[in-house]
């Protein structure tokens, strides 16, 4: 698909425009702290913004409208935990942060604990957030690549290479400006979206009547009550595992301690965080609800029967090509009966009929079932032509909506929304890989007493080679079967170790470096054991390695008996 | 939870509410009050 010269200008005007605005404004960065603290001066609006544009990336805004579409809202329960786990980091945390002056999470643990475990937990982060970093590039590249028909290869040089210019100009400061400018343009393109669909909605069709259908196809059962451990998303989840994710992810992965860390003081942090915790929440419920939308918007248009229009030419040019035209043909045909059955609902609805109001939704449910069998025999077809090529279409069904059926001129804006949002979450890894690298094993371990014009140096060099490791994981990664749950899945696997080293300290004051140490590294064997052997949801990895962590490192130091380490309990 | 502000003469006080324990409490009611809202709202379109 072309794009129009409109789109092109709004779009490549808005990325560089914010690309130049932040080289600009941290021209004077010329000290190893200034780079990877700032100047310690952001006020609590910027670092909540930074904050929020780190956890948001490209992905939340393509995979998360297409979860809604095809899961409805019930995703929204995964961010029930966050202002919980903000309040518990600002109460916690955040003073011991400031107390110690550290430049990254990890440090605290080498005084706490010893070197060995600083060292561990700071791998584990670089480990986790190095893959990370690399599917935040890859996710939105691929996506566009397919859609728009650019080389993947090009697209993710596009992306890395312009975060990698500004992050090693400016460093910490350069990432929170810009991503203050990302934010404020990515949630007036959200904003813009939803009313945009609204608006597209068919004349006689209210915005009550669209919220009637998507309740009566299942698609608004925000909270699940039920207890099931194989379940991902229920209210249970959401609250006692989530917390342990956000706990662990706001409060020691270094790509986000870095941002509150560079505030000008414990108040603007604490300010920062808060507002993350209440905006948040309802910002992933306005992006679901723009996919519950766009569901609504394509029960009156015909949507295609599959989303990814790089596997519909492959089968095109299959010999199953006639078979995948007549699975369209007869989608074309239940949409049509689907929709006559939903205004018939409405008209029922209207009318009070309960009679013929219950036999209109089953009418409807019976179609919308029969439309996911054709989607999921389109599937097969596409599977049987190429095994290779990745069914699921979630991902694509926000970025085909916009491309055909936003106006010129919002489309631009949109994929800038896109961009801006892979740009800002890779920025904030990207410093946040540098800084560990330089503090925690360069500085710490390898040089220690050298200029700071060295460390400057060194801390721009980090950033180009993460980001060089980013972009070659980029480059040979492949499809996850949705984006957004494979970010998540590579961060419930470390993070819950992670948390519990972080816990132990804090609050299981009696124990020593030694045991927490052989704990963590026992507790994330367990980890992989689980997550490989067992169906249990992976939020739940979270609660249950900062739990194990906590558990055996108390047996542990009951085991080998207590020493007396009175500097250790001093900066607890 | 400790009161901040007590605890750390350095700590400065929230701009509203008076001390960081009021504050966290109106968060997580805001916090209770924001889940109930969009629960009942979006069960009513059910």
């Amino acid at each position: 698909m072309e794009l129009s010269t409109l789109d092109w200008l709004i779009m490549l005007g808005t990325i560089f425009g914010i690309v130049g605005y932040g080289i600009w404004k941290t021209r004077s960065v010329n000290n190893v702290k200034s780079f990877l603290l700032g100047d310690k001066d952001l006020k609590w609006w910027t670092i909540g913004l930074s904050i929020m544009a780190t956890q948001a990336s490209a992905i939340t805004f393509l995979s998360t409208p297409g979860k809604a579409f095809q899961d409805g809202m019930g995703f929204a329960q995964f961010y029930f935990g966050m202002p919980i786990a903000m309040v518990i980091i600002c109460v916690f945390f955040l003073p011991i942060y400031y107390r110690l002056n550290v430049y990254t999470a990890y440090e605290y643990l080498e005084k706490r604990f010893d070197l060995k475990t600083r060292m561990f937990t700071a791998l584990l982060f670089l480990i986790s957030r190095g893959l990370a970093a690399g599917i935040t590039i890859f996710a939105p590249a691929i996506i566009m690549s397919s859609i728009l028909g650019w080389p993947l290869e090009q697209t993710n040089l596009f992306i890395g290479v312009l975060v990698i210019i500004y992050t090693v100009a400016g460093g910490t400061k350069a990432v929170s400006v810009t991503q203050k400018q990302q934010m404020i343009i990515i949630l007036t393109g959200m904003f813009i979206a939803a009313g945009v669909i609204i608006y597209k909605l068919p004349t006689d069709i209210q915005f009550t009547d669209a919220l009637h259908i998507s309740g009566k196809l299942d698609k608004l059962e925000i909270i699940n009550f039920k207890f099931d451990l194989t379940e991902k998303y229920t209210i249970w989840t959401g609250l006692f595992a989530g917390v342990f994710l956000f706990l662990s992810y706001f409060g020691t992965d270094q790509s986000q301690v870095q941002r509150y860390l560079s505030g000008k003081s414990l108040k603007e942090s604490r300010l920062g965080l808060i507002f993350n915790g209440i905006i948040k929440g309802p910002m992933q419920i306005l992006v679901l609800f723009v996919g519950i939308l766009v569901f609504i918007f394509f029960q009156f248009n015909a949507a295609p029967l599959h989303f990814n229009p790089g596997n519909v030419e492959a089968v095109y040019a299959s010999e199953n090509a006639d078979e995948f035209k007549q699975l369209e043909k007869d989608h074309l045909v239940v949409f049509s009966q689907k929709q006559t059955a939903i205004r018939e609902m409405l008209d029922n609805m209207d009318q009070n009929e309960e009679a013929a109001l219950e036999q209109s939704i089953a009418t409807v449910h019976e179609l919308d079932a029969q439309e996911k069998i054709l989607r999921d025999d389109a599937r097969e077809l596409i599977s049987a032509t190429d095994s290779n090529l990745d069914t699921e279409d979630g991902d694509y069904i926000f970025i085909n909506f916009i491309l055909n059926y936003m106006p010129i001129g919002l489309i631009g804006l949109l994929l800038a929304v896109i961009f801006s949002a892979a740009m800002s979450s890779t920025a904030s890894e990207l410093n946040a890989l540098a800084t560990t690298t330089m503090v925690d094993f360069y500085k710490r371990s390898f040089n220690p007493n050298k200029s700071d014009r060295h460390y400057l140096n060194m801390s721009r060099i980090f950033t180009v080679a993460w980001g060089c490791i980013a972009l070659l994981f980029a480059m040979v990664a492949s499809l996850f079967d949705n984006l957004i749950e494979a970010v998540n899945i590579i961060g419930s696997l470390f993070y819950g170790t992670i948390l519990g080293i972080f816990l132990t300290a804090f609050f299981l004051k009696w124990v020593r470096g030694n045991a927490v140490f052989v704990a963590a590294i026992i507790t994330e064997t367990l980890i992989v054991c689980i997550y490989s052997f067992t169906d249990i949801a992976f939020l739940w990895l979270n609660l249950i390695g900062g739990v194990l962590v906590l558990i055996i490192a108390s047996i542990i130091q009951l085991i080998i008996g207590g020493d007396s380490d009175q500097t250790k309990e001093a900066v607890v | 939870m400790t009161d901040s502000n007590k605890n750390n003469p350095q700590e400065s006080p929230p701009p509203f509410l008076g001390t960081w324990d009021r504050l966290y409490k109106v968060i997580l009611v805001i916090h209770f009050v924001l889940l109930v809202s969009f629960y009942l709202f979006f069960n009513y379109f059910s």
